[in-house]
């Protein structure tokens, strides 16, 4: 029975699952490597930071796994993205603790009325009800996509992208996003429709 | 629009984006790069099988987790029991030589077999 499974899993390692070559992680990458920054921006919304989790995610990927069976690449590959965003989060909150603790220490009264929301909303585009799809060029239907699906809820968006953008299957969704099959399939049907509640009140039918 | 059809229109307009901007572009590039260069160097074909089997296994964490921790607790072990032994047998041999020392006894007395069947005899009473 154990020479069996190793006699086969030495047939997958030489055949079936070989592992990745350099040219085929460089290929991997650079297919990726602007859905991933998109996807990075739609969650963190700055650009630098964007940047900085898809190098991050590209080393991480090549040092430990950079011989990984090619087929393995994307689904560890968006784990460690997924992964990255939320080291993201956490450091921005640790950060946000500090600046609170100092700004209020520092009793700076100018800043009291200050609202991080605010900025928030500004951040948001300005929402255009019942314009007709056929004036929108396909670069402001893809702009207005990619805002409304920026403003998805987190596990939402992560599993629409992974499911639609990313054509991953349900069960390697559920790996990537680590919750159960169910979860995927809800967080994606509410996000399904959200998306399409949310262009349509601004014009777009597709 | 079933929610399939929704997501492959979707997907099929992302896709149609224009290239990134070429500081976000050479930022990738460069990322990209810097990350082949990182890659290990490729391994030979028997490692490569083994290092899989080994990944399987959970990889040297699990490994060293499954198989060196019942290891060393199997040598820490052992050491225990063979140091006990001897504590023992020190112990053993310190209490005859008291009984030897404290007692009044002619020197011929540790040649006589009768006698030292007497003292284990008594050794083992007590």
């Amino acid at each position: 029975m154990m020479v069996t499974s190793a006699a086969q899993q030495l047939q997958e390692a030489s055949e079936g699952t070989h592992l990745a070559s350099r040219s085929e992680l460089e290929a991997f990458l650079k297919g990726v490597e602007r859905r991933a920054f998109k996807q990075a921006m739609f969650a963190v919304r700055d650009e630098e930071a964007a940047l900085d989790i898809v190098q991050d995610a590209m080393l991480r990927l090549a040092e430990k796994y950079g011989h990984r069976p090619a087929a393995e690449l994307p689904l560890l590959f968006h784990r460690i993205v997924q992964n990255a965003v939320r080291d993201w989060f956490r450091r921005q909150k640790v950060r946000s603790l500090w600046t609170t603790l100092l700004s209020s220490l520092s009793g700076g009264s100018d800043d009291e009325d200050r609202d991080p929301l605010d900025t928030l909303e500004a951040a948001g585009p300005p929402n255009v009800h019942g314009a007709p799809a056929e004036q929108f060029e396909q670069s402001q239907v893809l702009e207005i996509i990619e805002q409304e699906l920026a403003r998805l809820p987190e596990r939402q968006r992560q599993a629409f992208i992974m499911r639609y953008w990313e054509e991953l299957d349900v069960a390697e969704t559920a790996k990537v996003m680590g919750c159960s099959e169910g979860s995927v399939k809800t967080h994606c049907s509410r996000a399904t429709h959200a998306l399409a509640l949310a262009l349509k009140a601004r014009g777009i039918t597709l | 629009m079933n929610e399939m059809q929704f997501g492959n229109r979707i997907r099929h307009i992302l896709n149609s984006a224009p290239a990134l901007p070429a500081d976000q572009a050479g930022r990738l590039a460069a990322a990209r790069a810097q990350a082949l260069q990182r890659q290990r160097p490729e391994l030979a074909p028997a490692l490569a099988w083994a290092d899989n089997v080994l990944g399987s296994l959970g990889g040297w964490g699990g490994v060293s987790l499954r198989v060196m921790a019942p290891a060393i607790a199997l040598i820490v072990s052992l050491a225990a029991i063979y140091t006990w032994q001897q504590n023992q047998r020190a112990a053993e041999v310190e209490e005859l030589d008291a009984m030897l020392l404290t007692d009044e006894l002619p020197i011929d007395a540790y040649l006589d077999r009768g006698f030292q069947n007497w003292l284990k005899k008594r050794l083992a009473e007590e």
